[in-house]
């Protein structure tokens, strides 16, 4: 084998241009894959960890409460009762917040808009503050009552600033219109679709305005220690909660503003309780992540057939060089499958070594990228839920590339090395080359 | 004063004698209300042609016309929407406690508050609905005050206790002469005013089946007082007071006429 390896080095060597040549595309490949990858990685990381910040957590409580058949809202009642049952039956989890949930006017001198509104203690809420960042003001004081955070972008359609006062309008669960002025101490960056319709206030203030009273909430966000245990427990909770009394509703894997219309149409009234998921709340935006995946998956795909009839093409050219040292070497004695394995070892050769540099330079690309701090349009930003381009690579993912080129490349050369082998010594050695 | 309250001022002022009377006593403010309600309701059938022209900032005004179907006995309300034709076909309709909207774009109804907007105007259903003051609302004399050479009774109504209304507070501002309503204000729970609503001009008709005059009011102005530049005109006409057909309270009538 050792000597296998040595002729193919030294016939990589001596085709320097050749080995140039092919080798520069399958790194080149290497790199567009790591580089997507990353890209793939660093969009569903910050997906998922923007939205289990802001707006659900890994496995969530919520509900809808209807005091008229036609009038929902989400509104979980009686929440530390709820809180106890999950901490008894979730083993799994890491911490339980409560979150107020709403959906008002906001109203600013010059402008108004519609908006959901989460209500927070950003005293209990450390992920806030990791994933949040701040463009003016403090977070610390959304701690005061009648306080506000909104995301850039609506502050730019409120034309507002920080200090400047707004009016949130709208029904509490009787359907009475009620409003509160609220003065706003943070304007944050925008983070994607979420910054256009979310903002967030102490849940005392939310309560004001849909009078409710300290014991409801909108939604009891769980967060677990290891999020692939998100299934289980969805399901230990639905039965847990069933058998507690509760009613519950259909699993619908919908975010909860688009259950309004389906919860207003039924006749109910009362409390209903839902079990979700992160993938449930955010599912408006997956599609987006199983595009960028799809979209990801044919250029390589695409990009591995041209580099598959490169090599193709490149060994062809180098078995029909050495077709008068192949009929040598099988005239001296060496058998067909040492031939085969002959080409096969320096197609392998080439692969390893061009994917190995062709990671580290995708490894590199990735790293520019997000030192370099790269603002994407407002259009992607609503998807990538951030404002600046995010790769993030995983050794698992560096790993992945280089062996799915190498296979690719090594399995390719197969039917050139295999037709190598075929030939007849006598053809071989009388072949002109 | 903004140029609509001024032509408001002057139209009523050209409409309608000026007339004092006594500061009316708790009981009295009471029966204001009573009489404002009753002095509205038809005991049977209503239907009216409505026009409702809509300005909101930063977007082009609109007009819509639809069609109100009333059966105060019943307590039930139907409001179809015939013009313009983005908007022909859709509609609302009360069944028992519930009000549903129905958008014969999608074929789907959908159960609504009774409490919000119309169309997104900034009307609401209660403004095209029988009025019922004296039953919703405990009312306060407020004294006596002016609108323009009106000499009006200013009443403040506070919700009755476990009554679901849009606005806990109201204002009113009656005339002492005719007794009508000639202005309207409404606060949300949290004291803020969210709308003030002008009624410039009454109209009545003869009730064949009341066997009284039923009062309308022919137009009424409608300012949100929270986005300050959007406000709504509600315009009635044609108004009907004849028995309507029997079985046009269903959503399958409401859904026929949409076709």
């Amino acid at each position: 084998m050792r000597q296998l390896f040595l002729i193919a080095f030294r016939n990589l060597v001596q085709h320097s241009r050749r080995t140039l040549l092919l080798g520069g595309a399958i790194a080149g490949v290497t790199a567009l894959l790591v580089v997507l990858l990353g890209l793939l990685n660093g969009i569903r990381t910050t997906i998922l960890e923007s939205a289990t910040t802001l707006m659900t957590g890994h496995v969530n409580v919520s509900g809808f409460y209807k005091v008229t058949a036609g009038a929902s809202a989400p509104v979980v009642t009686h929440y530390r009762k709820l809180l106890e049952l999950i901490r008894r039956e979730v083993p799994e989890v890491d911490f339980v917040t409560q979150r107020g949930r709403g959906w008002a006017k906001l109203v600013s001198e010059t402008s108004s808009m519609q908006s959901g509104i989460g209500g927070i203690d950003i005293r209990n809420e450390p992920g806030f503050r990791r994933v949040v960042r701040i463009q003016d003001g403090s977070l610390d004081a959304l701690a005061e009552p009648g306080t506000i955070l909104i995301f850039e972008e609506q502050a730019r359609r409120l034309g507002v600033r920080v200090g400047d006062q707004l009016t949130l309008s709208a029904y509490t669960l009787r359907g009475t219109s009620n409003t509160v002025d609220v003065r706003i101490v943070v304007i944050a960056r925008n983070v994607g679709l979420l910054s256009s319709f979310n903002s967030f206030v102490p849940d005392v203030t939310l309560r004001a305005l849909y009078a409710l009273n300290d014991d409801a909430t909108g939604a009891l966000l769980v967060y677990l220690k290891d999020p692939k245990h998100v299934p289980q427990v969805e399901a230990r909770l639905r039965e847990a909660l069933a058998a507690a009394g509760y009613q519950l509703m259909d699993k619908d894997p919908r975010a909860f503003w688009f259950k309004f219309e389906v919860v207003n149409r039924e006749g109910w009234t009362g409390q209903k309780l839902d079990v979700t998921t992160w993938e449930d709340e955010i599912s408006f935006i997956q599609w987006t992540i199983t595009a960028i995946t799809w979209l990801s998956y044919l250029l390589i795909g695409i990009l591995l057939v041209i580099i598959a009839v490169g090599i193709m093409n490149t060994l062809w050219i180098a078995i029909r060089e050495r077709t008068r040292e192949i009929g040598t070497l099988r005239a001296i004695g060496m058998q067909r499958a040492r031939v085969l394995a002959m080409f096969l070892v320096e197609a392998f050769t080439l692969s390893v070594s061009s994917a190995l540099v062709g990671a580290a330079v995708g490894l590199v690309a990735c790293v520019l990228v997000n030192a370099a701090h790269l603002q994407v349009p407002v259009a992607v930003q609503l998807f990538l839920m951030r404002d600046e381009l995010h790769l993030a690579v995983r050794p698992g993912a560096l790993v992945f590339s280089i062996l799915l080129i190498t296979g690719c490349t090594t399995a390719i050369s197969i039917i050139p090395s295999f037709l190598a082998a075929r030939l007849q010594p006598v053809t071989a050695m009388h072949e002109v080359g | 004063m903004k140029p609509a309250l001024a032509a408001l001022a002057v139209c009523l002022a050209l409409a309608s004698p000026a007339a004092g009377a006594p500061l009316p006593t708790p009981e009295a403010v009471h029966q204001v209300l009573r009489t404002i309600d009753d002095r509205q309701r038809n005991s049977g059938d209503y239907k009216a042609l409505a026009y409702l022209e809509t300005k909101e900032k930063d977007k082009i005004d609109t007009a819509r016309e639809a069609i109100v179907y009333r059966r105060d006995e019943d307590e039930k309300l139907m409001i179809l929407f015939t013009k313009p034709k983005s908007e022909a076909g859709k509609g609302y309709i009360r069944l028992d406690k519930n009000l549903w909207s129905y958008d014969p774009g999608t074929g789907k109804w959908e159960r609504r508050t009774e409490r919000e907007r119309i169309a997104g105007t900034d009307s609401r259903r209660a403004d095209f609905d029988q009025s019922k003051l004296a039953e919703e609302y405990d009312a306060s004399s407020k004294g006596e005050g002016r609108i323009g050479q009106f000499e009006v009774w200013m009443i403040d109504l506070q919700v009755k206790p476990n009554t679901d209304v849009a606005y806990p507070v109201v204002k009113l501002w009656v005339d002492q002469a005719s007794g009508n309503v000639l202005k309207r204000q409404e606060f949300a729970l949290s004291g803020r005013l969210m709308r003030t609503l002008y009624y410039p001009r009454w109209q009545k008709l003869y009730s064949e089946s009341k066997k009284a005059e039923v009062w309308y009011p022919g137009e009424i102005r409608i300012y949100d007082e929270v986005e300050k530049e959007n406000s709504t005109i509600v315009v009635l006409k044609s108004v009907d007071l004849r028995p309507l057909d029997a079985n046009i309270f269903t959503k399958a009538w409401l859904e026929a006429k949409s076709r």
